[in-house]
């Protein structure tokens, strides 16, 4: 009878706790429910739902760990804005505050807020609420190769990069510093001596060749139907020489201006692709191990 | 016997709980549905994955990935229907569902125009056994496959062998007839230039270019009759050449053109117009 009774209360123990377990289940939107489901999307990378979701949590409860990840959700799926006001909205107290911090200025790196960047590092090392890193002075120092704000200098600012990082940050530097952009009057005065010869300041060798040739062909034209007096035929000629020869200087200072939109471009690019690769300097935590 | 009334009791609201779980699922299923129909495609799809991630037994996988697959479908996103209509294939419980998948998955391919996945997918059908009963459909959906293809006149074919079917049938087939030959404006314009446009319909263009060629040709023969070799060269390449040349592109541009307004119309018609099943 005892052994009996025993197993009809371990059973009725199992069923209480399946019953519990369900009834929690049965609320998809209860605030835990939400959560799991957020996190769900988080982990399957569907950062714009998962914020959503977060943030419906949010309006009920306070939570440092979820505010950070609906902020990682934005960052992810572009909305660096939104993203920084909730990095910066984590407590002072909190223990993902350091990183929430540094992922703060990456949203403003990203969101391209240069000035905002430097403004906020700035008036954080002023009022010494927490003392920053070497790690977290890179960021800062970075901004400057965005933006045509006087460098500051080598020593100062490559002190703060060192092993692998060193070399390709002082390559960057000294771009900086020193451009190689081409001279759009340069490529215009080399173009009106030797039509062409623009075109070979600036890289483009073929427009170069085809563009001597052209000028050369058509002004050669025009010359021998002037001399065997085939007057109308001259000036035809003697027209699209003037008018290849003009447009010719025009095309070289044109190619001299794209030539520097384009490494700047690519310049640009690169240091967005080094920044990419070093996470933009700042560790990465994992949620979904 | 108190013990028996406590067990029972217990049992009694377990299996309570447990319908509560399903009614649950069940509503949160209507809810999709109903934000499905009232075309909120993404919150049809955010209550879906919920459901998913809630139904840990499995209960509406198929029906939550093939409306999954739906919303997607309907907001443009072809290749994430695709995906998740996969999905609902491997859930399938039946071999009905696994058709409805499949077909899905077809008319996904055809409004992401990879008409040759559609129609591999379609002739995969076709040799199934499993689905012989289905030859109609799949012909009606290979029909749709070829008229987004651009081959009208194989779709055609595929609709005359379905008897309901006449009007796609006549359609595709007065877009076939319709149709200019790109090859033969391109051709004729080699041997008169100018031909393939006045073929197409653009008669002053064809004009146009037939005077310019005259010109330039004259200009050309002239030079090299009087041995102006040089002025011949260069009149040669960089005028009659060219217009030349550019005679037979443009022929072929107007041609694809005109194809173009031919076949946009006809798919205009099938969008707006058409009451039947569309992909």
């Amino acid at each position: 009878m005892k052994k009996t009774i025993f197993l009809i209360l371990c059973y009725c123990s199992i069923l209480i706790a399946q019953s519990v377990d369900q009834q929690n289940e049965v609320n998809l939107f209860s605030p835990p429910n939400i959560k799991k489901f957020a996190d769900y999307l988080f982990c399957s990378h569907d950062y714009l739902r998962a914020a959503l979701e977060y943030q419906r949590y949010l309006s009920t409860n306070h939570n440092d760990t979820v505010s950070y990840k609906t902020a990682i959700a934005y960052s992810k799926i572009g909305n660096y804005s939104k993203a920084a006001k909730l990095f910066a909205s984590i407590d002072h107290q909190s223990h993902l505050f350091p990183d929430a911090q540094l992922e703060y200025y990456k949203a403003l790196f990203q969101d391209e807020d240069y000035f905002g960047l430097r403004n906020d590092f700035i008036n954080v090392d002023l009022s010494n609420q927490f003392v920053l890193s070497p790690r977290d002075k890179k960021l800062f120092y970075f901004s400057y190769l965005f933006t045509n704000d006087k460098l500051p200098s080598e020593n100062k600012f490559l002190s703060h990069f060192e092993g692998t990082d060193f070399q390709r940050v002082k390559d960057f530097y000294s771009w900086k510093e020193a451009p190689p952009y081409k001279s759009s009057l340069v490529a215009g005065i080399l173009s009106a001596i030797i039509p062409g010869l623009g075109k070979f300041y600036v890289n483009e060798y073929s427009d170069g060749v085809f563009a001597f040739l052209a000028a050369a062909a058509l002004g050669y034209l025009s010359y021998t139907d002037f001399k065997a007096e085939h007057n109308f035929r001259g000036w035809v000629f003697g027209g699209l020489a003037a008018g290849f020869y003009a447009g010719n200087i025009y095309g070289s200072i044109a190619a001299a201006q794209i030539y520097n939109v384009k490494i700047q471009f690519d310049f640009v690019n690169s240091l967005k692709v080094f920044l990419n690769a070093k996470n933009y300097f700042i560790p990465e935590i994992n949620f979904c191990r | 016997m108190k013990w028996c009334v406590i067990f029972f009791i217990l049992v009694i609201i377990f299996s309570a709980s447990n319908m509560f779980a399903q009614d649950a699922l069940k509503k949160q299923f209507a809810f999709a549905k109903n934000l499905y129909a009232s075309e909120n495609y993404y919150d049809a799809i955010t209550e879906l994955k919920r459901l998913l991630f809630f139904d840990t037994y499995s209960q509406y996988t198929f029906e939550i990935y093939e409306l999954m697959g739906k919303s997607y479908k309907m907001g443009g996103k072809f290749s994430d229907a695709i995906l998740t209509f996969t999905d609902a294939e491997l859930n399938a419980k039946t071999i009905q569902q696994i058709y409805q998948a499949k077909i899905e998955i077809i008319r996904a391919n055809i409004l992401r125009r990879t008409t040759d996945r559609a129609l591999q997918l379609l002739d995969e059908l076709a040799n199934d056994k499993k689905f012989t009963s289905k030859a109609n459909e799949i012909n009606y959906w290979r029909g749709w496959a070829l008229m987004f293809a651009d081959k009208w006149d194989e779709a055609a074919k595929s609709f005359a062998k379905i008897d309901s079917c006449k009007q796609l049938q006549n359609l595709a087939e007065k877009v076939h007839k319709d149709k200019y030959s790109e090859v033969f404006s391109n051709l004729i314009s080699h041997f008169i230039p100018g031909a393939g446009q006045i073929y197409t319909g653009n008669y002053f263009s064809g004009f146009l270019s037939l005077g310019w060629n005259v010109l330039w040709g004259y200009v050309t023969i002239n030079s090299f009759a009087a041995n102006r070799i040089f002025d011949g060269l260069v009149e040669l390449n960089l005028l009659w050449l060219r217009f030349y040349n550019g005679n037979i592109q443009n022929a072929q541009n107007f041609a694809k053109e005109k194809n173009l307004i031919i076949t946009n119309k006809a798919l205009n018609y099938l969008q707006f117009d058409f009451y039947g099943q569309k992909p």
